[in-house]
């Protein structure tokens, strides 16, 4: 069976742009194919699970054909006996307040997503379903922005919680690559693995850079002792956009700050906390007190 | 280890500078409408883990230099994510996370905005990079501390 849409009606439907349903039919996210008369045509089926995926009921019904009897859908029930002693949280305030009353899915941007939300997590979670939290993609889909939180009226520990769920993912199967950026940042000492000595170089090429534009006189202090402010650096500025580091010097030269950037350990991201891995976390904070102690900086200025 | 250092935010470090006078700002430069995104990590849950909510630092640096201002709604701890935050920018979930940003895209765009700051890196690229283009809003976005920087009377010096 075809459905046939516009792209106007789909982006009315999704709450998108029209160039984003455009952008997704372009690269495959949405299966359809220009049909007739600006429309466009895709399998009934493929309309049915981009639903599914975004939590919407389709608008077009599926006509004739056989439908799945009733009883045969759903999960197995739930055991209650089984999950005691299985519990991946500390205490009661991350599932077992919660009221269940859904304010949380209401505030969240991604409710339905893979027919999940932030009060079915939390309902996984007090009923113990450890490995269908840790495999589901959704814990990553979410940004952990608290919105959830912040509408709970029991104010149950939902980020916490989230963040729990993804330190349990087995570190090779964690998506994209934050957890890659840890072990970057542990063993060469950013999260892109950017050598020391293309970075030093950057540094002074962009501060001579900076003193013709503008700041005539500038030379970016690497490695200063007794300098006031430590600044650490987001890696993916001297790795894609390395001008984008001159506006914060533009800053330092109109000030007369003293402040140091270090030639080693200068990371300021840190995706430990994202990853959900405390020890790398540590690790890594630990490293920029190390060297605020070698360089004896009074403050540290954090990339964002 | 936290009584001997001082940890600057962005926030902490900019508003220092202004409200010692250390930074000369040009007010003329930005003149078109700006409104102002809160990160979730600098708002909410900066409020929620350290008992301080990052939300009127960013606003008092933005508006001294776009005095051209206007909210979005809602906005402080009520705001929404840019779609992006805790690592999403970098999964491979592109479709979900621009869908995500549907509502911070509405967002900006009912404020008429033609300027939008924002003091995380993060937030900065989701809105500049993506939800710009997908909702064609047609925005400038900026840093909070490119907005200063680029609004710098600069001092002379020899």
């Amino acid at each position: 069976m075809i459905y046939e849409f516009r792209v106007i009606d789909l982006a009315e439907e999704f709450g998108v742009h029209r160039n984003t349903i455009r952008n997704w039919i372009k690269s495959g996210a949405i299966p359809a194919k220009e049909g007739p008369g600006r429309r466009y045509i895709m399998d009934w089926s493929d309309y049915q699970r981009l639903c599914e995926k975004f939590g919407k009921t389709p608008r077009m019904p599926r006509t004739g054909g056989m439908q799945k009897p009733a009883q045969e859908q759903g999960p197995p029930p739930i055991k209650l006996k089984a999950v005691e002693g299985n519990k991946f949280y500390p205490d009661a305030t991350w599932a077992d307040i919660c009221l269940t009353c859904g304010t949380c899915a209401s505030a969240c941007p991604i409710a339905g997503v893979d027919g999940l939300d932030p009060r079915k997590i939390v309902r996984m979670a007090a009923l113990g379903l450890t490995d269908e939290l840790v495999n589901t993609d959704w814990i990553w889909k979410c940004t952990m922005c608290a919105k959830c939180e912040e509408a709970c009226p029991m104010d149950v520990k939902i980020v916490q919680l989230i963040r729990k769920i993804r330190s349990m993912r087995p570190r090779d199967q964690v998506p994209g690559p934050i957890h890659k950026g840890v072990v970057n940042c542990l063993e060469r000492g950013n999260n892109l693995g950017i050598p020391k000595d293309d970075f030093l170089f950057l540094l002074e090429d962009l501060g001579n850079e900076l003193a013709e534009e503008c700041c005539p006189g500038f030379s970016t202090p690497v490695d200063v002792r007794g300098a006031r402010i430590l600044v650490t650096v987001n890696s993916k500025e001297p790795f894609a956009e390395p001008d984008d580091m001159k506006w914060w010097w533009k800053i330092f030269y109109a000030t007369g700050e003293s402040w140091t950037i270090s030639s080693e350990n200068w990371e300021g991201v840190n995706w430990g906390l994202f990853s959900g891995d405390d020890e790398a976390l540590k690790t890594i904070v630990g490293r920029i007190v190390d060297n605020m102690k070698r360089l004896n900086c009074e403050g540290l200025l954090l990339p964002e | 280890m936290l009584e001997r250092y001082k940890i600057y935010s962005v926030f902490d470090l900019l508003l220092e500078y202004y409200n010692e006078g250390r930074i000369n700002i040009n007010r003329e430069i930005h003149k078109q409408r700006t409104t102002y995104h809160d990160p979730c990590n600098y708002g909410r849950k900066s409020l929620k883990t350290f008992g301080h909510g990052y939300f009127e630092e960013g606003r008092i640096i933005t508006k001294a230099c776009a005095p051209n201002f206007v909210d979005m709604e809602p906005n402080r701890e009520g705001n929404y994510c840019c779609g992006a935050g805790g690592g999403a920018w970098a999964m491979p979930f592109k479709t979900e996370r621009v869908f995500y940003g549907r509502i911070k895209a509405r967002q900006i765009q009912e404020t008429g905005a033609e300027l939008v700051i924002a003091p995380c890196h993060n937030c900065r690229d989701q809105i500049k990079k993506s939800l710009n283009q997908e909702y064609q809003l047609g925005i400038e976005v900026k840093y909070l501390w490119e907005l200063v920087a680029d609004s710098l009377v600069l001092p002379v010096k020899n």
